[in-house]
């Protein structure tokens, strides 16, 4: 028998039984739909996790200093105060062209802001030139600052664009200046005050947040002038930001990074460095594995409503052999062969959950658009591995589930099946 | 000497009805059937008679003897080549006709080229076929919407499709009235004349004074074969029909 037979009795034999086939196939679309529609949220989260780290900045290597150990005994809470500018240099003159951009940091805590007649009250951290490379992260408006700023202390700042809007509302304000302020409670009674001038060179780019946190309302001012000025934490730095060439050169440059810090800090014993070195590569694939399992979650779930479709493709095609009973025993002695009517059942069933699946995919595809429009936050994304993983299992489910029914068609005997009322 | 179709030597079946009742419902059958014979096999219930119409038609195999058909013995055959041996050699007419319902004449017709045969011509034969059995004007129509001598026809018309070498007819006219009756065994009569080998099982005499022969069974065996001289023509009694109504 040839297949193009078999598919046609198929379809016909669909075709006739119209309300109970579209039941049947939509226990297989409601399964294929939420397989496709949990997935794409899995998949969603999974690149939502991965652009918020990548939002950081791309192929980061991040120096960091150790708690703080004295034969072994840890200082709590306390980081150690090792990782200095000088560091960085070292980096920056031996790596030279092996790495894109360096920089280095010093958080300078929460400070009230005066500008304009506006007060607001922001993060200070102090960065180097090489700032707005590292962090893949442009200006606005206005210029970044330069070495020669960093080399005498100026007290110069870029701020984020929140804070800008908080500050300047819709006026520019490059070039205009802002105070820091910081309240003292003097023990002999009243306040004093610290106050700071600062011009504004430039404005951050908008960028939104990363988990939860913003990114927009920061001022940034040169690291020396966070060390000398604001902190008084003279030459040290909370963490040195290295952006390798490529995301292949991250282990060199991460070994790199080690080797020269160990020398500079006259480490012997490796195990135990007084600085750590973060690769981002290795955050990624952290995050990577709990977004995979995250996802593989969703997709059992879907995989089960999938499973209960299968159960009911079987079912209707029992009942389906035994109501043609007759029609098999017609076909068996007019000279159908086992496997002629084992095909024919078999491509019913497959084409039960074939289509299921076509129509399953363009379900799936619909809650997909819904949910983007109800939570426009929420990542959804449809990959072509997925569809075609749906569409494979699908069928796959057909050929299963209709495998038994087809074969207790097949060995019907032609004189019961012909006797059968 | 025409050729020979069929010989059945010694063949025994029993079924098993139950836990311990065993019916014996062949108990050394013989039978020969030559090319271009028309035979009747008669016996009343219990004779073996619908068992025997199996065996010929290659539905069962016999548990013992040998069973040549058009020179192949069946009797050792699988289940798939013995529908390769049903499709090629024998032409089933049943009693209820057994056409699938939601096919239409011309899709029932068909059939029996689907499973053997090329597609190509398949639907010229199949109207050809159709045509000769005088539906030739019925070919879309389906079961439900034909009379039972029309679905009778569509069943000759298939079983005359792949061209066997016998036709097999189990109480063909069972469920029809008179008239229609007389119309198939007209048809088999003209078919027979034409030399297609036709075996009839029957319990009418009526429907067996139409064949050439008659062979009687009782108790699984065979017991009476004897040659019709003068077999009745359908073709005149639907003139003489016809002249009633008239």
């Amino acid at each position: 028998m040839k297949v193009l037979d078999s598919f046609r009795s198929a379809l016909q034999s669909l075709v006739t039984n119209k309300l109970r086939s579209a039941l049947t196939m939509l226990g297989v679309i409601i399964g294929v739909a939420a397989v496709i529609a949990m997935v794409a949220v899995g998949n969603g989260a999974s690149q939502q996790v991965q652009s918020s780290v990548l939002a950081l900045g791309s192929n980061l290597v991040t120096v960091t200093p150790q708690a703080l150990s004295d034969q072994g005994l840890r200082g709590a809470g306390v980081q150690s105060q090792n990782l200095t500018l000088d560091d960085m240099t070292a980096i920056q003159d031996q790596l030279g062209a092996t790495i894109k951009a360096i920089e280095a940091e010093q958080q300078a805590g929460q400070w009230q802001i005066v500008a304009a007649g506006q007060n607001w009250n922001s993060r200070v951290t102090g960065v180097t030139e090489q700032y707005p490379l590292v962090r893949d992260w442009g200006l606005s408006q206005g210029e970044f600052f330069t070495e020669s700023d960093l080399r005498l202390n100026a007290q110069v700042a870029i701020i984020g664009s929140t804070t800008a809007a908080q500050l300047f509302g819709e006026a520019s304000p490059v070039g205009q200046n802002l105070q820091l302020r910081q309240v003292f409670t003097d023990p002999r009674g009243g306040g004093r005050a610290r106050i700071i001038n600062f011009r504004i060179l430039g404005v951050l780019e908008e960028k939104g947040s990363t988990f939860g946190f913003s990114r927009d309302d920061q001022v940034l001012v040169p690291t020396t002038t966070a060390q000398r000025v604001l902190t008084g934490r003279t030459n040290s730095v909370n963490s040195i930001v290295i952006k390798a060439e490529s995301s292949d050169q991250m282990d060199a440059t991460t070994a790199d990074v080690t080797g020269i810090l160990l020398q500079r800090h006259r480490i012997t014993d490796q195990a135990s460095p007084d600085f750590q070195v973060l690769n981002q590569n290795d955050t990624l694939a952290a995050l990577g594995n709990i977004t995979a399992t995250f996802t593989i979650l969703l997709g059992a779930i879907g995989g089960i409503s999938l499973l209960v479709g299968g159960i009911g493709i079987m079912n209707i095609m029992l009942v389906s052999v035994n109501e043609r009973t007759r029609e098999i025993g017609i076909r068996k002695a007019v000279g159908a062969r086992r496997a002629d009517i084992l095909t024919q059942f078999l491509i019913e069933a497959i084409a039960l959950t074939g289509l299921g699946g076509i129509l399953g995919i363009a379900l799936g595809w619909g809650i997909t658009v819904v949910v983007q429009t109800i939570a426009p936050t929420l990542f959804v994304i449809i990959t072509a591995g997925t569809v075609v993983i749906a569409v494979g299992v699908s069928v796959a489910i057909g050929v299963v589930f209709g495998l038994y029914p087809a074969m207790r068609a097949a060995s019907l005997h032609p004189i019961q099946a012909l006797r059968y009322e | 000497m025409s050729e020979r179709v069929l010989t059945l030597h010694g063949i025994t079946k029993s079924y098993r009805m139950g836990k311990d009742n065993v019916v014996h419902a062949l108990r050394g059958a013989d039978l020969e059937v030559d090319a271009g014979e028309l035979v009747a096999i008669m016996g009343p219930s219990g004779s073996g008679k619908s068992t025997m119409m199996n065996v010929l038609g290659c539905l069962d195999v016999p548990d013992e003897g040998t069973y040549i058909l058009s020179g192949h013995d069946v009797g050792k055959l699988s289940d798939d080549e013995l529908a390769a041996i049903r499709n090629k050699y024998v032409g089933f007419v049943f009693q209820t006709f057994n056409l699938l319902p939601r096919l239409t004449a011309l899709e029932n017709v068909e059939l029996p080229l689907i499973y053997g045969g090329s597609r190509s011509g398949r639907k010229g034969r199949a109207l050809a076929a159709l045509q000769a059995v005088g539906l030739g004007d019925r070919i879309h129509h389906r079961p439900a919407e034909l009379s039972g001598g029309q679905q009778q026809r569509v069943a000759i018309a298939r079983a005359l499709l792949t061209e066997p070498t016998m036709i097999l007819a189990d109480e063909p006219t069972g469920n029809l009235d008179s008239r229609s009756s007389a119309e198939i065994l007209a048809i088999f009569q003209r078919l027979n004349d034409e030399g297609k080998t036709v075996i009839m099982v029957t319990h009418e005499p009526d429907v067996a004074e139409h064949c050439k022969r008659i062979v009687r069974m009782r108790d699984g065996k065979v017991f009476a074969d004897e040659k019709v001289e003068q077999p009745r023509r359908a073709d005149d009694e639907l003139r003489a029909m016809g002249t009633a109504a008239a």
